[in-house]
């Protein structure tokens, strides 16, 4: 079991680096941040109340329990949002140390060693433990770095981690009902998803608060981390996490190797649409993916839409509070302005879609079909820019219905926003998501084992820079690196053109480099 | 004259201070077939890499089909189809929709003749590519490359996984490829099958081509094998001339010789000899001959 655990902390030590850092990151801007913002009595006074009673805002950071102090800010704004990529991460290690593994035909290998079933799966979970204590003490060292007290910061932590048992659970039973990682993933991040909804109904729906007992992310909440803290909950997601381990488990040790629960319909008539080309036979593969970002986006958007006409400066970031008191000049914000804040969180999720397709390139690559596919008549140009193209248009595609359903939403709470308006927005961010996709194709093109690492890389560093450079008090020049200060807050603010073209300027370089430097290199396995 | 299928020169690959391979010289011509003998680790997959221009030389050209493998690897790869001696393939489709969507990137392939080679092979096309073993993953590599009827078939270790019925099915495609005139290049270390299938040989080693020519020219050059039987106790023949390998049992000796066999008859002369086989060294013998101590 000792063996497979560090070989399964090993596979995933990059992506665990990461989650640690953006956590660390995370909570140490926020606590830093709101001490400098609101540093006296009053401002926090005014803060809390600006908050008010705001269901938009609960929608993304769920309930504050106490905004008066530095920890319970923390506890409202790192907690909200840190719970929910906890959860993720809990279900992506577990689909990738168990079914993943499984799916490359490596658990096979292990269990033809002396070793018994439940010592490989025992292994795995104690890697994604090792995994989570690693997101614990990287979340602690950004608080207590901070200068929150010790003891508040690791509940706060604790707290955070706290889904993971339940979705490295909900993770490892996917992985039994599930014969591929994909499918495994997909329901996973279901569940995910699911229990973020439940969340979002009891913070703003009034009188279902208690369907936050229904969910995970509703029991960090109930934890009260810095208002105070109820730790017994913390028996709701021991129970449940261990059930669910329990239960996986047993399936595990019981069920054939290389299969899951579900049969995998292996035979089947010919389905001869999408393979007319390179192009099409990867749009072909990355339908399910392409589907389930569009259904998030667009329910994403129909709710952000929904709750535009209730938002107040309160919740905001300090820099956007600021930025948009000079705009408009009052506390409570117009529905459009409510949209253009909203709009840049789909800017940022929309280049997070350009680097899960940099990654799909790189599997191709590394799973060796490219290799075949270039033994045929082929040009490795063509491949590349059509996997680019197909990247782009999904951008697009993302951004118009990001623009359609908050329309959709806004629309129905007469919110008085047109349609060319949030089509507007929607095309506002396809500029700086383009601009990661040609970084992220460069990247992949002159790094190949490299490059799905550097593409999400640049990408949260960028997002990261426009958090902590005014905090840091970092020179212009050096805070206008980032793009995202580049983008407009659109409709609020009117859309940038420079900055626009400057980015597609970038990309189509990018772009035209990568395929340049595709076509010269070896093909790395 | 067409030029010739396989034409490297001074062909050489490093990966960082790797030596893969080191200034090989290959010719292939039209309508031969042509044995690419390695241990493990040789350079055969690295040639054939360089070959369809998936890697490029360090220095030195490599033509296949008549075209520079690197610059123009899309025309060559017209007129030329690969099995890879790993199956790697799209898991998600089928046989079918897999030979579908490699017809369509070539722009036609003999459907006829892949039919007759689906039956040949017993390859059930209805199947997802994940849930084949890998001899059935090869046999859908196998039959897609068949049936481009491409001028060059280039082959590596393309019978790894496949049970001896389909060997022998594999051995029947080739002589018939040979029969049309196609050219074959085929990379492996079971020797029964180049010996089998092939008109010249070439061998490799640590990323050199230490010995070529046709099955007739390397028996030439090589070993050849005596089993004596003897009525006693057999001889210690270890300090005669020219034998170079000398095993045996109670009343047996496995001799094999180098060059002129005379001191080793006059030696035998002097024991009581009640039976002698003399025979040419198969493949395997000349392949260990040159790997004597290093093949892996």
């Amino acid at each position: 079991m000792r063996a497979s655990a560090r070989r399964a902390f090993a596979d995933s030590r990059v992506r665990n680096g990461a989650f640690t850092l953006l956590f660390a990151v995370y909570a140490y801007a926020n606590a830093v941040g709101y001490r400098r913002t609101y540093a006296t009595a009053a401002s926090r006074i005014a803060f809390a109340h600006a908050f008010g009673d705001n269901a938009a805002v609960r929608l993304f950071y769920g309930v504050p329990h106490d905004l008066l102090t530095v920890g319970g800010y923390c506890a409202w704004r790192v907690g909200g949002i840190a719970t929910v990529i906890a959860s993720v991460w809990g279900v992506l290690a577990a689909v990738r140390a168990l079914r993943a593994e499984e799916e490359a035909g490596r658990t096979e290998l292990v269990l033809a060693e002396p070793v018994g079933r439940l010592s490989v799966y025992a292994g795995a979970l104690a890697a994604i433990a090792a995994g989570a204590a690693g997101l614990f003490l990287g979340l602690f060292a950004g608080l207590v770095g901070g200068r929150l007290d010790a003891g508040g910061a690791a509940f706060l932590a604790l707290a955070v981690v706290s889904p993971v048992p339940v979705f490295a659970g909900v993770g490892a039973l996917a992985s039994q009902v599930a014969p591929t990682r994909r499918l495994a993933l997909e329901l996973g991040i279901a569940v995910v998803a699911v229990a973020f909804l439940l969340r979002v109904v009891a913070d703003t729906a009034s009188g279902l608060g208690a369907l936050r007992w229904l969910t995970p992310l509703g029991w960090a909440e109930l934890l009260r981390p810095f208002a105070g803290p109820r730790p017994i909950v913390l028996l709701l997601p021991a129970l449940v996490g261990s059930a669910l381990v329990a239960g996986a488990g047993a399936i595990a040790t019981r069920r054939d190797v290389g299969n899951g629960l579900l049969p995998d319909n292996a035979n089947r008539r010919a389905r001869l649409q999408l393979l007319g080309s390179p192009m099409q036979l990867d749009l072909r593969s990355e339908r399910g993916t392409l589907t389930a970002w569009g259904v998030g986006v667009a329910s994403y958007a129909l709710v952000v839409g929904l709750l535009s006409t209730s938002l107040t400066t309160g919740a905001l970031s300090a820099n956007l509070r600021r930025a948009l008191e000079k705009l408009t000049g009052s506390a409570s914000l117009t529905p459009a302005a409510a949209l253009g804040l909203y709009f840049s969180f789909f800017v940022v999720a929309i280049s997070a879609f350009t680097c899960s397709q940099v990654a799909a390139a790189r599997r191709e690559e590394a799973d060796g079909r490219l290799e075949t596919l270039f033994a045929q008549p082929v040009a490795r140009r063509r491949w590349l820019a059509g996997r680019i193209a197909l990247g782009a248009a999904g951008v697009a595609g993302l951004a118009l219905l990001a623009a359609v359903f908050a329309w959709a939403g806004a629309a129905s709470k007469h919110a008085g926003v047109s349609l060319p308006h949030l089509l507007e927005a929607g095309a506002n961010c396809i500029p700086a998501a383009l601009l990661f996709l040609g970084l992220g194709a460069l990247a992949y093109a002159a790094l190949p084992r490299a490059g799905t690492g550097i593409a999400y890389g640049v990408l949260s560093v960028a997002y990261l820079w426009q958090v902590l450079a005014d905090l840091v008090g970092a020179p212009r020049v050096l805070r206008d690196v980032t793009p995202f200060r580049h983008v407009a807050l659109v409709p609020a603010q009117p859309f940038r053109p420079a900055a626009a073209a400057l980015m597609l300027a970038v990309a189509v370089l990018a772009v035209g480099c990568a395929l340049r430097v595709f076509e010269r290199r070896d093909l790395a396995v | 004259m067409a030029a010739p299928a396989i034409r490297t020169q001074a062909l050489t690959k490093r990966y960082g201070r790797t030596l893969a391979l080191d200034d090989l010289e290959l010719r292939v011509e039209r309508g031969e077939a042509y044995g690419y003998l390695g241990p493990n680790g040789a350079g055969k997959t690295t040639t054939i890499r360089l070959l369809l221009g998936l890697h490029r030389p360090t220095s030195g050209s490599a033509e296949l089909a008549g075209f520079d493998a690197w610059r123009d690897a899309v025309s060559a790869h017209r007129r030329a189809a690969y099995v890879a001696g790993e199956p790697f393939l799209w898991p998600a489709l089928t046989g079918a929709e897999t030979f579908a969507y490699l017809e369509r990137l070539r722009g036609g392939v003999d459907r006829a003749y892949r039919d007759v080679l689906v039956e040949r092979f017993q390859l059930d096309t209805s199947r997802k590519v994940r849930a084949l073993s890998k001899g059935n993953r090869q046999k859908v590599q196998l039959v897609a490359a068949f049936a481009t009827r491409a001028d060059v078939l280039v082959l590596d270790e393309p019978t790894a996984g496949l049970d001896p019925l389909m060997e022998m099915a594999f051995r029947e495609t080739v002589r018939e490829a040979k029969e049309r005139g196609q050219s074959v290049f085929l990379s492996s270390h079971i020797l029964s099958e180049v010996e089998a299938v092939c008109d010249r040989v070439g061998i490799l080693r640590a990323g050199r081509l230490v010995d070529e020519g046709t099955l007739t020219e390397l028996r030439h050059l090589k070993t050849r094998t005596l089993d004596v039987t003897f009525a006693g106790t057999p001889p210690r023949l270890d300090g005669v001339a020219g034998v170079t390998t000398v095993s045996g049992g109670a009343h047996t000796l496995h001799i094999e010789t180098d060059g002129d066999l005379t001191p080793l008859l006059h030696a035998l002369a002097e024991h009581d000899v009640v039976g002698l086989e003399s025979r040419e060294p198969t493949l395997e013998e000349v392949f260990l001959h040159h790997y004597d101590g290093h093949a892996s």
